[in-house]
């Protein structure tokens, strides 16, 4: 009872303070989570429009943690189909512990058109178990995508999730689920080095600003640097290891107030 | 399966075949969009924009041939300013006929934005392009009939409709609520030959007005026109509804009119004569008759009558203020329908050199009851009475890289208002604006429309400078400074104050297909400050500072626009800031085989104060605009279709929602109160040519 008590205590007080929205979507492999206009990863429940530009057909799991509680973890996995036509992804993640979680599973596609733009929608569908009423309830979130390539060096990515802004709602309680207004942009200042930015919205929270860099060292090894802002700093730190057909993300943000969030995500890439 | 894939076949041979021409009208319409959406979006009054689509469509359908064209004729392309329609004119003058329309370039003072905007109202032809006489069967055979249907409603339930009433009892019983359904309908037709005989009916019902029942027999309102073009000594002969614009606005100007503007150079009204009417607004226009006779190839008279009904309270055997809004929904507001009659006579006589314009226009309005305004501090000075005198002289001079022009004016009361200004092209890249205003506190007339901070053209000096400079190619800035005085207390500012407002603007035109600006604007507006301790009025100035960034992109048949606007708003001295702040994506794609085009939006907005509100212009169904006010925090999506079903059908359809996310439990108030947080509102709108 104690544990769970504290475990309600800290899942309040991170919902007030740390909004970056996590509990719905899974954390990017993009440094500070700025995902949205960085072309060059695919990564779950992130900007549609970005599957456009994938060039082969991945799979991927990752795991992201909280504040080094196992309750407050969230799993997920990817399966992303190239195709000349249209690409597409099948997109899954579990937050939570017994008595409460949430799953999200997501049909995505994306079209890259001329490498000029690319476009994407994924329908999600949304489900949380409420232990008051021992069921579960759900909702259709649709992520609506976009990526403007103005250069080989420069681009613009814009991305909404449940614009619609739809609730769950119980015979008990309405349970709000974030709805969210991305756009960030991507900068190469050489093939190495790339700067990202993003500007994030939930529609009831505060902004979140959020910049990174991602720096090749070696062709298998990049280091990323970045920080965020949602009423308080946190920076970040993670790399990204290649090996063959497999790719490695690891993350770590520093939260001032509950302490560590770590991610780590790995990738098969077919036909690489 | 068989037939189902005979209709499908059917249907696409139908489609296919209006794709092309799909493709003109799109780029016309995307167009004029642009040019609204850029001249309405720092404008402070709502410019009307079925007039202003209207205009430029039928310019589009009868280009201006530049070999053959005048200064009344450019200066319908509004986004032009004074300085370009003078550069244009000069290069026809001094080098001739242009060969083709790229010769454009080569007029001083527009660059390539100018002149791809332009283009789908231009033509380069030699000779002469219109005959001069029309015959019964070419009119009767070649004229254009077009007949628009528009529906339009809210899907939430508003309070006014929440109790049916059927009578006007019944309204009267059951606490006044709107008398008619919430639909919003409209019906216009539409005939033009050429740009010589223009005709249309216009009938309108608002939502909750009634159709048919106690309160009405058919439509709340009905307007209709007949405009004849250069018959004989006839420039021009109006019947019916018509507008009326003459000089620099401070006498007659019924139209819109040009205001502080992205467009910094155009604040200066055209002098457009007499024209149809034919929006759906249901107080700013003339019934009556009207022409325009060319004396002599230098002289020019005008003359109209006009007497119509118009909606004040009338309790007591006069009235206080006039009622323009045109709703007719409940019992209250059907008392003060119609129950003025206003009878307006005027003229312009004008004269006109190559390099100087001159002209003088009079105006005589009567009211068959006494305009009394209830007396307050601030309207001390309106008019008040049965009778008004106003009349005015107008000029305008070319010299050398300088335009001059202005107009004074004066009512029967003596007391008079000025404008002039100059505007200069020292070095083609510059093209500079100036315009001092000076309006009485006394001088207060029906119809002006000019260069003014509020809309009523009266108590109010001031001084507005604007710049347009093109340093380097595909780069444009663009900058006014304007400050005003109000000699006396106007409305909500219980004193005498002064005001400023400050634009800068920077565009970049990458390319055909990437432009994007910059924009930032300052203003300080004096504004009461309630406190209820003071006894004398408090003034103190409201300081807001706000910036917008655009990026608009196209691709083969997909464009995109991407916005972001803030701004920060001080009351006062000592009060800190609050925060507005709103971006939005559009894209639009315009399906290559198929004439449907759609646009999809998605915006959020946050701006707690009301001072802080946003506003976004968002496209619209043919014929009606949107720029909706975001106060509060919320979210906002709409899907824009247009469908040519075949060279006659066109359809618009348009379904758009707002989300609040503030927790309010209800929107608006009074009558037009929803409970609820969201507002969807659908409209609908046909086209037929025949």
């Amino acid at each position: 009872m104690k544990k769970m008590l504290c475990l309600l205590l800290i899942a309040s007080t991170a919902s007030q303070v740390f909004s970056q929205i996590s509990s719905v979507l899974p954390v990017s492999s993009s440094i500070a989570g700025t995902s949205v206009a960085n072309t060059g990863v695919r990564s779950e429940f992130q900007n549609p429009a970005m599957l456009g530009y994938a060039e082969f057909s991945e799979i991927g799991i990752q795991h992201e943690n909280r504040f080094a509680l196992s309750e407050l973890s969230t799993n997920s996995f990817q399966t992303l189909l190239s195709t000349n036509a249209v690409n597409a992804d099948f997109s899954f993640s579990y937050f939570g512990y017994s008595l409460y979680h949430e799953m999200m599973a997501g049909l995505g596609f994306g079209r890259n058109f001329s490498d000029k733009f690319a476009l994407g929608v994924r329908f999600n569908y949304y489900m949380a178990y409420f232990s008051a009423s021992n069921s579960y309830r759900g909702a259709l979130l649709p992520q609506i995508g976009l990526s403007y390539r103005f250069s080989s060096i420069f681009s613009l990515g814009f991305s909404t999730f449940n614009p619609f802004q739809t609730n769950i709602k119980t015979d008990f309680t309405q349970k709000r689920i974030s709805s969210i207004f991305s756009l960030g942009t991507e900068y190469y200042f050489s093939p190495e080095l790339v700067w990202l930015t993003q500007i994030d919205r939930e529609i009831s929270s505060n902004y979140r600003l959020a910049t990174g860099f991602e720096y090749q060292i070696l062709q298998q090894i990049s280091l990323k640097l970045g920080a965020y802002d949602a009423g308080y700093l946190v920076p970040c730190v993670g790399c990204e290891m290649s090996w063959n057909h497999f790719v490695l993300n690891i993350n770590c943000e520093l939260h001032p107030l509950l302490g560590v969030n770590s991610f780590a995500g790995l990738r098969y890439v077919f036909s690489r | 399966m068989n037939r189902f894939a005979i209709v499908v076949c059917c249907l696409l041979f139908l489609t296919l075949n209006v794709a092309d021409a799909q493709d003109a009208s799109t780029t016309i319409d995307q167009t004029i969009a642009d040019i609204f959406e850029q001249w309405s979006e720092e404008s402070e009054q709502v410019p009307d924009y079925q007039t202003f689509y209207e205009e430029l469509q039928f310019l589009a359908e009868n280009p201006i041939n530049l070999n053959q064209t005048s200064r009344e004729e450019l200066s319908k392309m509004l986004f032009l300013s004074d300085i370009q329609v003078e550069n244009i004119l000069a290069y026809l003058y001094q080098y001739g006929p242009m060969e083709n329309i790229y010769e454009l370039q080569l007029v001083e003072g527009l660059d390539m934005t100018d002149i791809r905007r332009m283009l789908p109202f231009v033509v380069v032809r030699k000779g002469k392009t219109t005959p001069d006489k029309i015959y019964r069967y070419d009119v009767l055979n070649y004229g254009k009939n077009e007949l628009y249907l528009m529906f339009n409603r809210d899907v939430e339930t508003r309070q006014g409709y929440r109790m049916i009433v059927s009578t006007v009892e019944d309204s009267i019983s059951r606490g006044k609520n709107y008398l008619g359904s919430p639909w919003y309908h409209s019906a216009k037709y539409r005939f033009h030959f050429k740009d010589r005989i223009l005709a249309g009916l216009t009938c309108e019902k608002d939502a909750g007005e009634s159709f048919f029942g106690s309160a009405h027999k058919g439509y709340d309102s009905y307007s209709g026109y007949l405009q004849m073009n250069r018959f004989g000594i006839f420039k021009t002969i109006v019947l019916g509804d018509f507008r009326a614009n003459f000089g620099q606005g401070l006498v007659m100007k019924s139209d819109f009119s040009m205001g502080k503007s992205s467009y910094v150079l155009n604040v200066v009204s055209r002098n457009e004569g007499l024209k149809k009417f034919s929006s759906t607004d249901e107080y700013n226009y003339f019934r009556g008759g009207g022409a325009t006779i060319q004396l002599t190839e230098n002289w020019e008279t005008s003359f109209f009558y006009s007497n119509k009904m118009i909606d004040a309270d009338t309790a007591g055997g006069f009235f206080s203020s006039i009622y323009k809004t045109g709703y007719h929904r409940t019992e209250n507001e059907l008392i003060k329908k119609h129950t003025i009659r206003q009878q307006v006579a005027g003229g312009n006589i004008s004269w006109r050199l190559l390099w100087l314009q001159t002209g003088f226009t009079f105006v005589h309005t009567i009211f068959d009851r006494a305009l009394f305004p209830e007396k307050t501090t601030y309207n001390r000075f309106y008019f008040s009475g049965k009778n008004q005198n106003t009349a005015g002289w107008n000029y305008r001079i070319h010299w050398q890289k300088m335009n001059f022009f202005g107009e004074a004016a004066v009512t029967n009361n003596f007391h008079p208002a000025f404008l002039n200004g100059f505007t200069l092209s020292p070095i083609s890249l510059v093209n500079l604006v100036a315009v001092y205003r000076y309006y009485s506190p006394d001088y207060d007339t029906f119809y002006a429309s000019a260069l003014s901070e509020t809309s009523r053209i009266n108590n109010e000096s001031g001084l507005y400078v604007g710049a347009e400079i093109n340093p380097v190619k595909k780069w444009k800035i663009s900058a006014y400074a304007d400050s005003y005085r109000f000699q006396w207390p106007k409305y909500s500012i219980d004193a005498p104050s002064v005001g400023k407002d400050y634009l800068f603007q920077t565009d970049f035109a990458a390319s055909r297909r990437l432009s994007m600006y910059w924009r930032f604007r300052h203003s300080n507006k004096p504004a009461n400050i309630l406190q209820d301790s003071s006894i004398m009025p408090v003034i103190e100035i409201v300081k807001k500072n706000s910036l917008r960034y655009q990026l608009s992109y196209s691709y083969e048949n997909f464009s995109f626009k991407t916005v972001a606007e803030g701004n920060m708003v001080q009351k006062g001295g000592k009060a800190g800031y609050t925060y507005g702040l709103t971006a939005y994506q559009d894209l639009t794609y315009a399906f290559a085989f198929l004439p449907l085009k759609i646009d999809f939006r998605y915006q959020f907005f946050d701006a707690v104060a009301y001072e802080n509100r946003l506003y976004a212009y968002e496209k619209d169904v043919l014929y009606a605009f949107s720029i909706p006010m975001y106060y509060g925090a919320g979210s906002r999506y709409y899907l824009n279709l247009k469908y040519e079903l075949n060279r006659q059908f066109s359809l618009w359809f348009k379904i758009a929602q707002t989300v609040y996310a503030d927790d309010r439990e209800e929107i608006g108030s009074g009558k037009e109160k929803i409970f609820g947080n969201k507002i969807t509102d659908v409209k609908f709108l046909l086209r037929c040519n025949f």
